[in-house]
């Protein structure tokens, strides 16, 4: 069944430009969104029941004949199948609208799902080598997307991003090398008890920083994330919102996790260097953001800091220290998706991303402004909102483990987001109406829809915040806070 | 013999980077992969030189001398000066730290032995089935951006609506 989550993504990938020529619209924006939905509803019927008794490995079928295929799946892999599906879902129903005039939909699609599924088969690996397999294949399906206007702009982001990318792949390539010369293995099991029984202490801290720098790049943490300003505000809005909503957390936060909780095990030089580089992160986004014009731009370096955030709750070691910044991994995913949709929103009905411009679009676009206001207060943590819960465990975690000074850092890094979010409102959507604006309509119906399941995701999360904790968070966290134990059950995987 | 293969692989690789025209440069890859070729060759990796041989050195160096020869020559790229010192600079750094401390400590560890063990096509079809799928997904991925960078209908006009 867990290959269903590559397999469905993959070959519908090969089929839709083939039906793209029978049907140029209809088909592929169906089909894609079908098969988005099918895999949430998997992962929530089919998927979550299989890890009540910890992890599994599920053997891969092809027509019920095996293949030699192993898919491990516990708490935290989960946790992330949600979240891709849940926001790829949302993203194919807003991109029925937003595509439109960019044409060639069944191939933006066909690359959208190619990035899912290789998104999908990172998170469902046990092997640090197809961890880097899949790694690329969404990556190279990403680096399409961002050029997918084929404008200057674009092409320049696409090329800055994937020489980078191309970097960073380069150090976890190395990295695995190392550890495969050393281990003899390159599975999760096999390089956990290798690293035991060997007690290679310096060894392990050269690979430690080549995995930092490789998946820091991917997950754009300060010093690694000159790439992400000019990429994300770059790609067409739905891809905005895929690569700083759910790519960057897959490919560099789950990774790194995967790899430093669950294959190295968390020492305290590592929890040292996760926290600090989180919290620069933090501000360094945080700094960044304030002096931007550009909607997208400052959406995006907003992402730097919130990554900060996940990073330092994750760093912290701490069972709670994971759990929160598991949640804002979580909510973030969700907000960040929300405000890069509403951003698109605003751009295609106005022509422009500079907030100078813009102004009280809240009487002409109401919907996009109210779910907007949603996003900014739940990523600002304003309670009771779902943003507001994940930064309080992070902020009670590092108290509890003695870490105040990161703790009022944190706290002020949340009182700068809140202040440059509510610039970004005040600009866009509130005061007096620019003329050039008054013939503007809000959003077609579909990517409004989008941007309205979203914004009533944030406030759900946030009501019912202990229901999704227990269903799908503390799974999670109970996974990654039983450290390299995991990986060594996982022996011969 | 495995020294000299070394040492041209990592000269070619380096005037690759430092050549001032495409062309050269592209020519420095494809001898730079030669040489990978044959160290793979020379330890054993037979199909890991087929493939080094056949497609870095031959497909892709012919991709790009074509793509060089397709592209115009509107003049010359301005560059800055740190460009032209960084990467000697970097190369150098790297090679001291290689030869001080990465051989010394590599050589202190002992490696595990066991991996995977089989005949080639037993590694790859039986042994990393999944990272065939991985492969079939990252070539799909090179198709179908083709396919939408190339497109023909161009009636979107996003590029030109940003500010």
């Amino acid at each position: 069944m867990l290959f269903l989550y590559i397999i469905v993504p993959l070959l519908l990938a090969g089929l839709l430009p083939l039906l793209g020529k029978l049907s140029k619209r209809l088909l592929p924006d169906l089909l894609a969104s079908a098969a988005m939905l099918f895999l949430l509803v998997l992962t929530v019927i089919g998927a979550r029941p299989l890890i009540s008794g910890g992890g599994v490995i599920q053997q891969a079928t092809w027509f019920q004949a095996p293949l030699n295929i192993r898919l491990l799946l516990d708490g935290f892999s989960l946790l992330m199948l949600f979240t891709i599906a849940l926001v790829s879902f949302v993203v194919c129903i807003y991109s029925i609208g937003y595509m439109e005039h960019y044409g060639a939909k069944a191939n933006y699609y066909a690359l959208l799902l190619v990035m899912i599924a290789g998104m999908n088969g990172l998170v469902l690996s046990g092997d640090l080598f197809t961890i880097y397999v899949f790694l690329e294949m969404a990556a190279v399906a990403s680096y399409a997307l961002v050029a997918f206007g084929r404008g200057p702009d674009e092409l320049e982001a696409a090329f800055k991003y994937l020489m980078l990318s191309a970097v960073a792949s380069a150090f976890v390539l190395l990295s695995i090398a190392v550890l495969f010369a050393v281990t003899g293995g390159v599975g999760f099991g096999a390089v956990a008890q290798g690293l035991k029984t060997l007690n290679v202490r310096t060894l392990v801290g050269i690979c430690s920083a080549l995995f930092l720098a490789g998946f820091g790049l991917k997950a754009a943490l300060v010093p690694f994330h000159s790439w992400l300003p000019d990429a994300h505000p770059s790609a067409p809005a739905p891809i905005s919102a895929m690569l700083s909503g759910v790519l960057i957390k897959v490919s560099g936060v789950y990774a790194m996790t995967r790899v430093f909780l669950g294959v190295f095990g968390l020492t305290p030089a590592l929890t040292t260097v996760l926290t600090v580089l989180g919290v620069v992160s933090i501000f360094v986004g945080a700094l960044a953001a304030i002096g931007q014009n550009d909607i997208k731009r400052m959406l995006a370096y907003s992402s730097i800091s919130q990554i900060g955030y996940v990073v330092l709750g994750i760093g912290i070691g701490t069972p709670l220290g994971i759990l929160g910044g598991l949640f804002h991994l979580f909510n973030h995913a969700l907000f960040k998706s929300l405000l890069f949709l509403n951003a698109g929103a605003v751009e295609r009905s106005t022509g422009t991303r500079s907030l100078d411009k813009m102004g009280g679009l809240a009487k002409v676009m109401p919907v996009t402004a109210v779910t907007s206001v949603v996003g900014s207060l739940s990523i600002a943590g304003v309670p009771p909102l779902n943003g507001f819960w994940s930064k309080l465990l992070i902020i009670i975690a590092l108290v509890q483990a003695k870490m105040i000074t990161l703790a009022v850092l944190a706290v002020l890094g949340s009182v700068i987001t809140l202040w440059y979010y509510l610039v970004l409102q005040h600009q866009a959507f509130f005061g007096k109406l620019n003329e050039a604006w008054k013939s503007v309509r809000e959003a077609p119906f579909w990517m409004s829809a989008a941007t309205v399941v979203l914004a009533l995701l944030c406030v759900a999360v946030g009501l019912a915040f202990p229901f999704v904790v227990g269903t799908w968070l503390q799974p999670a966290a109970d996974a990654l806070g039983q450290g390299v134990n995991v990986a060594l059950n996982f022996i011969g995987f | 013999m495995h020294l000299f293969l070394l040492i041209g692989l990592v000269a070619f690789s380096a005037v690759a980077i430092l050549c001032r025209e495409l062309l050269k440069s592209a020519i420095s890859l494809a001898v730079a992969s030669i040489f990978l070729a044959l160290l793979l060759f020379e330890m054993g990796a037979v199909y890991a030189g087929v493939f080094e041989l056949s497609v870095v050195a031959g497909l892709i160096t012919v991709l790009f001398i074509t793509a060089i020869a397709l592209t115009r020559g509107d003049g010359d790229v301005a560059e800055g000066r740190a460009q032209r010192w960084v990467f000697p600079l970097f190369f150098a750094g790297l090679a001291v730290v290689d030869v001080l401390v990465m051989r010394k400590l590599l050589g202190r560890i002992p490696a595990i032995q066991g991996g995977e063990s089989g005949s080639f096509s037993q590694v790859l079809w039986n042994q990393r089935t999944f990272d065939l799928v991985g492969q079939v997904g990252v070539i799909s991925a090179g198709v179908l951006a083709v396919l939408a960078l190339f497109r023909r209908d161009n009636g979107h006009g996003k590029g030109e609506s940003h500010e």
